[in-house]
């Protein structure tokens, strides 16, 4: 606690700050609500009962975008690690489409998938995809020579090489393409909402924006922040767990 | 080169091997006979060549020309019969010292409460009977290069090759580790191919000591010094002997006393 201590000051004296600016500035509430609306007005979402669908809807998004991802992105990244040929043949094409913009694909994912969480959910598990594979990826191909050789020494099999060498040697690295992934699913979440979205934290905004609510937003700015360290620090304990099984010492 | 009998238990027969079709020889020719329960050192500059040769005599590489026999049985892969320590421990970090050590037998079947205590008897041979649940991050260099030792010797292969495994170990560490590597051969008479660069280190373990330069055995000679050995050899006049003709050969003069006894 102490250690966060002088973090949460700077906080306090940010959030003074920004209150005083406001009132003794006289800067319009629609231009920069001050903190204290904010704060009331996320009570008061919170107090009604209004956030907790929005809420709910833009973390299963995540949580759906963020999974798939994951999985895809870990799957395709062994595959083109442990088929070379493949490799060579298919990462280009990978790369390209991650190049293509994600969220410009929303329109396109619309006429799809029609309006609702699954355009959403595409484009969330499309943003996750890459840094999983290719950290998983570089992970595997990174894998010291001499133990390869140790496992071809004794007489391993492809897939007891793949899963009792290559996936804990390289864990670390694909950890880290998780927590990346992570911070992108709720971008990819809030802003394919902003898109397609009738519900989510994202089409609460464009909503609060279309009455000119600024309490509002920065309200729901504060939720999806409070949503994305949340996700965060559990992707960080499980990784704690994770490495600490896996990794040295 | 060879003065052996056919009978060698390891049979390297004009092994070549190269990198590519055009590419450098790394093995040029070499003819080589390890008989059953005799240790044979390798050694040479770096880059002669000597990795490669044990590889070959691994099957981790197999040669361009050539033949290399184990038991009578030409390689056609890494061959069960032999263990190899490499030059680093290459232990599993997130495995306890006795998991690596049974690592060998767990790629096969599901270890046995006896192969848990044939693991254990070796880790205490090694003196790390405190340390079996420790992981490699909490062991120094030195308890290391002794659980990849007891690794390559858990499944009682019949040969036992090293690639230079106690090179990044300090002097007197090095010496336990050798008389732990002597005493462990002597129990199951386990042959062995050790390459190192240290010429005191190959005299003190060896049956035969070979000099390989640019890919070829320039030199040969046996040490007859007693077994079991003892630190006190390393100071006898025929241990400096042996030492001085080694390195002279290493040095590319004449070697007029090649396959003379040390002893």
């Amino acid at each position: 606690m102490s250690k966060r201590l002088p973090s949460l000051l700077l906080l306090l004296t940010l959030l003074a700050g920004w209150e005083a600016w406001c009132r003794v500035g006289g800067l319009s509430p629609l231009v920069l609500p001050p903190p204290s609306a904010v704060l009331a007005t996320l009570w008061s979402e919170i107090a009604t009962g209004r956030l907790w669908p929005h809420l709910a809807t833009t973390a299963a998004e995540m949580a759906l975008g963020l999974g798939i991802g994951t999985a895809v992105g870990l799957g395709v990244g062994i595959l083109l690690a442990e088929v070379p040929a493949l490799g060579r043949l298919l990462h280009p094409y990978v790369l390209a489409s991650q190049l293509v913009p994600k969220l410009a694909l929303g329109p396109l994912f619309i006429i799809w998938f029609g309006f609702g969480m699954t355009p959403t959910i595409v484009i969330t598990a499309l943003i996750c995809f890459f840094p999983l594979m290719e950290n998983t990826l570089t992970g595997l191909t990174e894998i010291d020579p001499a133990r390869r050789e140790l496992f071809r020494m004794l007489g391993a099999s492809r897939l007891q090489t793949l899963l009792r060498l290559k996936l804990p040697a390289a864990l670390p690295v694909i950890m880290a393409g998780l927590r990346v992934a992570v911070v992108l699913a709720l971008v990819g979440a809030v802003v394919g909402e902003f898109i397609g979205g009738r519900i989510g934290l994202g089409a609460s905004i464009i909503a609060a924006q279309s009455v000119m609510d600024s309490s509002l937003i920065f309200a729901l700015f504060v939720v999806i922040t409070a949503l994305g360290m949340l996700l965060y620090e559990a992707v960080r304990a499980l990784e704690r767990r994770v490495l600490h099984r896996f990794s040295k010492g | 080169m060879s003065t052996e009998p056919e009978s060698g238990f390891v049979t390297i027969a004009q092994a070549r091997y190269r990198y590519g079709a055009a590419g450098p020889t790394i093995v040029d020719g070499v003819n080589w006979q390890i008989p059953r329960g005799e240790i044979h050192c390798l050694i040479g500059r770096s880059g002669c060549g000597k990795t490669t040769l044990l590889k070959l005599a691994a099957g981790l590489l197999l040669p361009t020309e050539g033949t290399i026999r184990i038991g009578g049985e030409t390689l056609s892969g890494p061959s069960p019969r032999a263990g190899f320590v490499f030059q680093a421990p290459t232990l599993l970090d997130w495995l306890s010292a006795l998991d690596n050590v049974l690592l060998p037998v767990s790629l096969k079947r599901r270890p046995t409460a006896a192969d848990r205590e044939a693991a254990l008897d070796l880790l205490a041979r090694v003196g790390l009977t405190d340390f079996a649940a420790r992981r490699p991050g909490e062991l120094s260099g030195g308890q290391q290069s002794r659980v990849a030792v007891a690794r390559a010797l858990i499944g009682e292969p019949d040969l036992l090759l090293l690639d230079e495994p106690f090179a990044a170990l300090d002097a007197l560490t090095r010496e336990e580790l050798q008389d732990d590597l002597l005493r462990l051969c002597a129990l199951n008479g386990t042959t062995a191919l050790f390459v190192t660069h240290d010429i005191a280190e190959a005299v003190y373990l060896a049956d035969k000591v070979a000099v390989m330069s640019a890919g070829r055995l320039a030199h040969a000679r046996r040490i007859e010094l007693l077994r079991p050995r003892h630190r006190d050899m390393r100071y006898a006049p025929s241990f400096a002997a042996a030492c001085r003709e080694l390195r002279d050969a290493m040095d590319g003069e004449p070697a007029a006393a090649s396959e003379r006894p040390a002893a």
